[in-house]
């Protein structure tokens, strides 16, 4: 009777959003500019999604949450457009797609290719929702029993996960931003006694940093620099006919399908990991699973199928430890977050109780928001790639202003853009060597979170820290903690290595005996 | 950013970071730890300190970490080796960088707070699309420098207080001040690219352009999301009284 129940719910919730026209109409439009934010090479889904926030803080939640999440599932599956057409990858989620698009629209199968990838797109996305509307719930139920200390601890977890997962160089780099996310954090007067920290005597600092501009510049400010500096050309895109559905081919390929949802909604479940990274490990578990690896590289259907369905069914299981859990499972996702505070709401183990429906409203869109980017993708794909055609130093100033003023219609501060320049320019130094930004956005995000309940805990256990390893979960935090920095050390890489290689001289033996 | 380099650089940062850390820990032991603040007695537990302390431990110690890493690696020797203050030409790619950062802090620091909203963005637009979407490094310079040379201009007019005796002749002089600039930009431009058809057409969409962009997007801000905008003077004056009049 409760899955009933709870069916019942959900259904309502698509009925009430599809009843109102306004709805459908963001729907469709947020998806068709998420399509095209994904298609312009130098675009991304975190910065879709930034600039949606600011024009959407005026409008009720519930319609803003559709713009928003039509905008980050339409931007995820758009960049597969520039992938397959130009093989250039539209956003970086869909880079692994254009080893094996490109060369299908080589062929001249390029409508075959974007058919697949629509498909294949909207069904992670609804594989994703699925795990949301099951996995949320139980997870925010299992939160309830956090304490001050896990919360703390979660805040940590957070950002020392993302940063050895998003580092491309060296993981305590990643340590490193989430640990200058959490500084920044620390700007303006204390959560618990208001005393005015790190504000330089400035009355606009003693708010804290706004968390939005802030977001804005450090995803936004980036991408336009490097575009421009690095001259990020766009291509002439691969001529079709028309996308075909090619349903058969999609029910061949159901293995590679499900286990790419599952490998996409595992790693969008992981704090700070998105969607590209996503794409990447569902590609290569597709090749290792492949009966023909050797045609990888050189238009395998398999492959495309694969890493479009990982990277849309990611942005389910991102959506899980933000609502569950209020840490964002991937940078539109952290975006996301910041847009949902905007609203007053705060995602995390209470949302459950303080907004009963949010989860159920939140699946509805993800499952409105597949069927809408289904239909937008097959009927005006052709036009959408004309956008392909504009270049870069045309439209990344354009998107500067748009940053600009988003960043200041949000409390109508024009000190908010002091801030935001800054902090894009500190993001861009970060970015080039090679510092990722998912950990300080995360950082900046939970800070407060990890400093009051770090001072809550504290108060109630008289200053002592005892608590924290002979709770389980706050253990199991710590020693997860320690894990990860402890790979990164040299002789325990090295210890690894040997009982890896004496476990498997041991199989080795016993086969040949 | 090549292995050399990303160490060499790895080697600024950890310095940096070191610094950083000490000015953090060096402000936080200022904060209350066990006095009262606002008639509250504190414990170290609870003072404000307490965070911003243990994040400075950790950079601290991460930076010392990637401090011998550097070391390790070469960094050090290699920042060492070739640290010398003389002039080199700039590449390409830092020109490029300038102007960015030019056409950047000029709109959000100069103008935006001081010149009429609509005007800001025309002035950036056509500043930034035009100097990248040339795609030549003579061009580049020269734009850059002209755009240089104009925002210094403006610098000194605000600074010494020059726009402000301007400004109670007529109101918006700084903002017909700022529409000269504009059009001698365009005027310099032009001369530039009279001669080549391709710059000139690229001229001329970025014109455009910078000229759609506000037109849709302040009427949009202003009436529909009614955001009022962060220096309503000549045109933005000009835009209400055509929508207060067709109203």
């Amino acid at each position: 009777m409760f899955i009933f129940e709870q069916l019942f719910v959900f259904f309502q919730q698509i009925f009430y959003l599809i009843a109102n026209p306004i709805n459908v109409f963001i729907l469709f439009g947020a998806v068709l500019l998420g399509i095209i934010f994904g298609a312009m090479p130098g675009l991304t889904a975190t910065l879709g999604v930034a600039l949606l926030a600011t024009l959407t803080y005026g409008m009720d939640t519930s319609t803003s949450l559709v713009a928003l999440l039509s905008i980050y599932v339409g931007a995820i599956y758009g960049g597969s457009y520039a992938s397959i057409l130009i093989n250039i990858p539209g956003t970086a989620a869909a880079a692994a797609t254009a080893l094996d698009g490109y060369p299908l629209a080589c062929q001249g199968k390029a409508g075959k290719a974007l058919g697949l990838t629509t498909t294949a797109s909207a069904i992670g996305t609804l594989i994703g929702m699925l795990f949301v509307i099951t996995m949320a719930p139980l997870i925010s139920a299992f939160a309830l029993n956090f304490t001050s200390f896990e919360f703390f601890l979660l805040a940590f977890f957070g950002i020392i996960i993302s940063g050895t997962l998003t580092s491309h160089d060296l993981a305590y780099k990643g340590w490193i931003a989430g640990f200058l996310g959490l500084f920044m954090a620390c700007v303006g007067r204390d959560q618990l006694q208001f005393y005015p920290r790190f504000t330089f005597g400035l009355n606009e600092l003693d708010g804290g940093l706004e968390v939005v501009p802030v977001l804005i510049g450090a995803f936004g400010i980036p991408q336009i620099i490097q575009v421009l500096k690095d001259k990020v050309a766009g291509g002439e895109a691969k001529r079709f006919q028309r996308i075909l559905p090619e349903f058969t081919e999609i029910f061949h390929h159901f293995p590679d399908i499900i286990r790419s949802s599952l490998i996409g909604v595992g790693i969008g479940a992981i704090p700070g990991i998105g969607e590209d990274i996503a794409g990447w490990v569902s590609y290569g578990a597709a090749k290792n699973s492949s009966k023909h690896p050797e045609r990888f590289g050189k238009g395998e259907i398999s492959a495309v199928i694969s890493a479009e369905t990982a990277n849309n069914s990611c942005i389910g299981g991102a959506m899980i430890p933000l609502l569950s859990l209020g840490v964002p499972g991937s940078p539109p996702a952290a975006m996301l977050l910041g847009a949902l505070m905007l609203h007053g709401i705060q995602p995390g183990p209470m949302l459950t109780f303080d907004h009963p429906l949010f989860i159920f409203q939140v699946a509805a869109i993800l499952l409105l928001a597949s069927f809408a980017m289904w239909i937008t993708g097959m009927l005006l794909a052709k036009q959408v790639i004309k956008v392909l055609r504009i270049p870069p130093p045309v439209f990344m100033p354009i998107i500067a202003v748009l940053c600009i003023i988003g960043s200041y219609s949000l409390g109508l501060r024009i000190f908010n853009l002091y801030l935001m320049v800054p902090v894009g320019i500190l993001a861009y130094f970060l970015t080039e060597m090679e510092y990722p930004i998912a950990p300080l956005v995360i950082g900046v995000i939970l800070g407060p979170m990890a400093d009051a309940n770090l001072r809550r805990a504290l108060m109630v256990s008289k200053g002592s820290f005892l608590p924290m390893f002979t709770r389980p979960v706050s253990l199991i935090l710590i020693l997860v903690i320690l894990l990860m920095v402890v790979s990164q050390i040299s002789w325990f890489k090295i210890f690894t290595k040997r009982i890896s290689n004496k476990m498997f001289s041991r199989k080795v033996n016993k086969n040949i005996s | 950013m090549k292995k050399k380099e990303l160490r060499k650089a790895d080697f600024i940062t950890s310095v940096l970071l070191l610094l950083f850390s000490a000015w953090i820990i060096i402000e936080t032991l200022k904060m209350p730890m066990k006095d009262t603040f606002g008639g509250v007695q504190n414990v170290w537990y609870v003072s404000p300190a307490l965070f911003p302390l243990i994040i400075s431990i950790f950079i601290m110690i991460l930076g010392v970490v990637l401090l011998i890493h550097s070391i390790k690696t070469g960094g050090a020797k290699y920042f060492l080796d070739n640290f010398s203050i003389r002039y080199r030409d700039i590449s390409e790619k830092n020109i490029r960088f300038i102007s960015i950062l030019l056409a950047l802090l000029s709109f959000v620091y100069l103008n935006i707070p001081r010149i009429d909203f609509f005007i800001s963005i025309i002035l950036f637009l056509t500043f930034f699309i035009s100097v990248f979407y040339f795609d030549d490094k003579d061009l580049l310079k020269k734009l850059t420098l002209f755009y240089f040379t104009g925002s210094i201009i403006f610098i000194i007019l605000f600074a010494f207080g020059i726009s402000k005796v301007l400004n109670s002749y007529y109101k918006y002089s700084t903002d017909i001040l700022s529409l000269f600039f504009y059009i001698s930009y365009i005027i310099y431009n032009w001369i530039k690219v009279k001669n080549n058809y391709i710059y000139k057409k690229r001229l001329i969409v970025s014109l455009i352009t910078a000229l759609i962009v506000p037109l849709i997007l302040c009427p949009t801000f202003r009436y529909f999301l009614l955001v009022p905008l962060p220096k309503e003077g000549l045109i933005i004056q000009m835009m209400h009284n055509i929508y207060y009049f067709l109203k």
